[in-house]
């Protein structure tokens, strides 16, 4: 089992769309997504599991066990076109595992006549920003180009790790139309080292992702997520200032051991 | 040396119609091999069958504890009882007269557990298992049980019946984990028994054979075991 689809509910689809977004940076991708899903009222027709998930598995409030694992849903737009979201509740641990992931969805996308793939995903950065941007990065000048007209800024270089970015590398050597937002964000992280999410890059990456899609979405519900978030990372972010100026005062400086 | 990663030997199979199978594995306080041990030792049962693995560490670079690292749980290394020196393995026992199967787990190392949890509970399918009790400890003061599983119907009958509820989420790492994680992918209705035991820090696995004791009395209820 590198990789399986268990299929829920078989689909044919007219014209079909495949949207990535998997837990990372700030959760965004995965956020995203999920709203979508939530919005659109996107049904699940697959489950993927795989022995690269990470070994364990979790317990929910309500008792229930959960194996790690990632999931399609799916939703036909009111103009007929099909869209299926990847989404779930981990990523492969494994370069070797990422790949036969994502290479197994592409396949079973390719079969169902998939034409186009987004991805969504974070870009983590200090600089200091009233908006975050959104950059985008596809597998066509032509996509760039609209990608721009919707508001999008184009990432000249860089890395994207993870599936949420392996999925576009690999769309690409099989042919498909791919593109990846990457929102801006600061990917706070807990004492413990998860990421805090910040609905308000996903917020941004969705403004841009609708636009491609020509839909239209509630943001209320993710709107609400904002301002309570955005009040959590401003403390996070006074209580990282005052550090700052405590250690510039005192001489002392953020050092490495190599 | 066999070509799969994970292989089993069977012994003689008495006969068995969709037994009831209970799991457990080393891990805090070691409360569920110590369940697992007590039952067998309890119900007689046979040995029906040995899983073996490549995934089974031979090797540790530093020592291992449970809850330290992910990559390094369990035990590293040859088997050696009362002298004589085996392979790390899962064994299965049976009791045809009260329709149960015992598992005693083992941890494989961190790649390897995916494959090992699968073939155990296809394993556990392939003998017509239905319903699937895994027994577990969870960090805490209070000497209660709390309960987990992978159907609504099957938490509310263990509150309506054995007032068992539910208090503990979050991970369950390892070997007894993924087995109960899989189980509703074979069709098992899985329940998860976790016995309150306060970790020791110096040894995490150091027995609780109090906390054991609980699980096994209330699995004596739950299941019938003492005719």
């Amino acid at each position: 089992m590198n990789a399986e689809i268990k299929v829920i509910k078989q689909i044919a689809p007219n014209e079909l769309v495949l949207i990535c977004g998997l837990p990372g940076a700030a959760y965004i991708g995965k956020l995203s997504i999920d709203y979508l899903i939530q919005q659109l009222k996107a049904e699940l027709v697959g489950e993927v599991y795989s022995r690269f998930f990470p070994p364990f598995v979790i317990i929910k409030e309500d008792g229930l066990v959960e194996l790690m694992r990632n999931e399609l849903q799916h939703v036909r737009d009111e103009t007929g076109r099909d869209i299926v979201f990847l989404s779930g509740n981990a990523q492969a641990f494994s370069p070797e595992g990422q790949y036969e992931i994502t290479d197994k969805v592409l396949d079973w996308a390719i079969e169902k006549g998939v034409k186009r793939v987004y991805s969504v995903a974070a870009l983590v950065t200090d600089r200091e920003f009233e908006a975050p941007n959104v950059y985008a990065t596809a597998t066509s000048a032509l996509m760039l180009e609209e990608a721009k007209s919707k508001g999008a800024q184009v990432l000249d270089h860089g890395v994207i790790g993870g599936e949420n970015g392996l999925i576009l590398g690999l769309a690409r050597k099989k042919g498909l139309d791919g593109i990846c937002l990457l929102a801006e964000t600061h990917g706070y992280q807990t004492p413990t080292g998860e990421y805090v999410i910040d609905p308000r890059a996903s917020k941004a990456a969705l403004n841009v992702l609708t636009q491609f899609l020509g839909i239209k979405v509630d943001m209320e519900p993710m709107d609400k997520q904002v301002a309570q978030m955005d009040e959590a990372i401003a403390k996070m972010a006074e209580i990282e200032r005052r550090v700052r100026e405590e250690m510039m005062q005192s001489g002392k400086r953020p050092s490495y051991v190599t | 040396m066999q070509d799969e990663e994970v292989w089993i030997k069977r012994n003689e199979t008495p006969p068995l119609k969709n037994p009831v199978v209970v799991v457990g594995s080393p891990g805090l306080r070691s409360i569920g091999k110590l369940a697992v041990d007590s039952l067998v030792d309890q119900t007689k049962a046979t040995l029906i069958a040995e899983l073996y693995s490549t995934h089974f560490p031979s090797v540790y670079e530093t020592s291992p504890s449970y809850a330290a690292h992910p990559s390094m749980p369990g035990e590293a290394g040859a088997v050696v009882e009362l002298g004589r020196a085996d392979l790390p393995k899962v064994q299965f026992y049976a009791s045809a007269n009260l329709q149960l199967v015992l598992v005693r787990g083992y941890h494989p190392n961190f790649y390897g557990q995916y494959v090992v949890a699968q073939k155990v509970v296809d394993f556990l399918g392939d003998l017509g298992v239905e319903r699937m009790v895994v027994v577990a400890g969870f960090g805490s003061k209070d000497k209660k049980i709390v309960c987990a599983a992978n159907s609504q119907k099957a938490l509310e009958d263990l509150k309506t019946r054995f007032d068992v509820g539910v208090g503990y989420k979050g991970p369950f790492m390892g070997f007894s984990g993924l087995v109960f994680g899989f189980a509703k992918l074979r069709g098992i209705e899985a329940v998860c028994l976790f016995a309150g035991t306060e970790p020791n820090e110096e040894n995490l696995e150091l027995p609780d054979p109090e906390a054991s004791g609980r699980v096994v009395e209330l699995l004596n209820r739950m299941l019938s075991l003492k005719k």
